[in-house]
């Protein structure tokens, strides 16, 4: 560290910090998916970012770097049961699994039309939620914090192309629960899960089971 | 290049990660490829709405207090800052936090279409209506926004390229592109708001009217309200073009109006 640098203070702490503030907090909402837990890994996250502001470079993306932090606080005190990663893991393993369940189902059903214009905030908040925690991740970083790839890779400490798939998983997964509310709301017209010779049922009814194996596991 | 060859960069396409060979490839099949467009599309717009969805919950007053009272008993670095303890510099401070929060909050909050109108300038999707007649491209978007949509008028010195259907909150919205002198490219995103805000750190008052403005990398951004209808300018021009652009465009509009 080179001597003549100016320490930070409290003050340059506010000023480039706490502005990050709501994001951090949104993100650890849905992160954590209780609020109470969602307070207490923002304010772990703030204290052990203001403890080592000084190893922060004034001029870099702030905001990046505290959710490096935000997120290396949550895996280490929050992560999760075992056996959501067991069923992540598959989940990532099997890309052939993930296609059927998912692959293109909701484009082809005048999705546009309807399932985008019908589609209810606490449904996509649900379904989010269902959403296994690193492809989570993903899509909270990318798509309600408008982080880059690499920004991502950084801040979730994996390679570009590991955000990418996690990313690509994570919303197809989001996708597809979507589309299977969508469906038992009559929202959108689906198929009745015995017709399993129908090619576009068989993706539903598969994640219908990805839920039920999911929910079955975690629930023991 | 073909639609398997295509499929695996849809994705990045749809996150503006595309660029170089890759993306001019990429760009060249979408124009032939009704498929891949659509799919382009329908990505993007559900990337859109699941944002516009999922807004950020407002920050508890508890956890502001908490904060501040932890941040007060946690120096950077032990005995490196004995001024934090100075009876007089708390109280500064605890207001300072106060004050940073709240700001931080209202401009987080504020900017979101001014951001969506950023993102899509550098994501540069593909048109669903493309052409140069700024009224057919109004007119297409009859019956797909709820609102009487008026191409900003630029005069002489810019052209319509397209226009593509966008979500701002849950409303549909109309997003138009616009090609001015020496190549420059204005898109404006035109929408009628629920609750959203345009307000940015910048503002200034023209012809009695506000005008919003904001940077983003290598873009500004000029956000202003026309007659109950909300419109985000974002351009390569700088602040000062952009904004003689669309102090154009409204007096234009206005001269226009019934």
């Amino acid at each position: 560290m080179p001597l003549l640098r100016k320490r930070p203070s409290r003050a340059d702490f506010e000023r480039e910090a706490l502005p990050h503030l709501p994001a951090l907090y949104a993100a650890a909402t849905r992160m954590t998916r209780n609020e109470k837990d969602a307070e207490d890994l923002v304010q772990d996250a703030m204290l052990r970012a203001y403890r080592f502001f000084d190893t922060f470079e004034a001029g870099t993306n702030c905001k990046a770097w505290l959710f490096r932090i935000l997120t290396n606080v949550f895996c280490n005190r929050y992560r999760e049961r075992e056996r959501e990663h067991e069923i992540m893991s598959e989940a990532e393993s099997s890309d052939v699994n993930i296609e059927q369940f998912v692959g293109g189902g909701i484009e082809g059903r005048d999705a546009e039309g309807a399932l985008l214009g019908k589609m209810v905030s606490a449904d996509i908040e649900k379904a989010l939620a269902q959403v296994p925690q690193d492809f989570r991740m993903a899509v909270i970083l990318a798509d309600l914090e408008d982080f880059s790839y690499k920004e991502i890779a950084e801040i979730m400490n994996c390679p570009a192309g590991t955000v990418m798939s996690r990313l690509y998983r994570g919303r197809k997964i989001l996708q597809g629960l979507l589309h299977d509310y969508a469906v038992e709301q009559g929202i959108i017209p689906g198929q009745p899960a015995d017709a399993a010779a129908d090619h576009e049922a068989a993706k539903t009814v598969d994640m219908a089971a990805f839920r039920r194996k999911r929910e079955g596991k975690t629930a023991t | 290049m073909n639609c398997l060859e295509a499929k695996p960069f849809v994705q990045a396409y749809v996150d503006g990660e595309l660029t170089g060979a890759d993306r001019e490839a990429f760009q060249r099949h979408l124009v032939t490829c009704d498929g891949c467009s659509k799919t382009c599309r329908w990505q993007a717009r559900f990337k859109a709405a699941v944002r516009a969805h999922l807004p950020r919950p407002p920050v508890p007053q508890e956890l502001r207090n908490r904060l501040k009272v932890s941040l007060g008993g946690e120096p950077i670095a032990p005995r490196r800052w004995p001024w934090l303890t100075h009876p007089r510099l708390v109280p500064a401070a605890v207001a300072a936090v106060l004050l940073l929060g709240i700001t931080g909050t209202v401009r987080r909050s504020q900017s979101m279409v001014l951001q969506q109108s950023q993102r899509s300038y550098h994501t540069e999707m593909p048109m669903d209506i493309v052409g140069s007649d700024c009224g057919s491209i109004a007119s297409w978007f009859r019956g797909r926004v709820d609102f009487p949509l008026h191409a900003p008028s630029l005069g002489g010195q810019a052209t319509c390229q397209g226009g593509r259907l966008v979500n701002v909150g849950e409303r549909p919205a109309a997003y138009l592109v616009y090609q001015v002198a020496n190549n420059h490219r204005v898109a404006f995103l035109v929408f009628a708001p629920r609750d959203e805000s345009i307000e940015a750190p910048h503002r200034r008052v023209v012809n009695g009217r506000e005008i919003y403005l904001d940077g983003g990398p290598g873009t500004s951004t000029a956000a202003y309200w026309d007659r109950g209808l909300g419109y985000v300018a974002t351009s390569d021009l700088d602040e000062d073009s952009l904004t003689r652009l669309v102090t154009a465009a409204f007096v234009t509009n206005a001269a226009a109006a019934p």
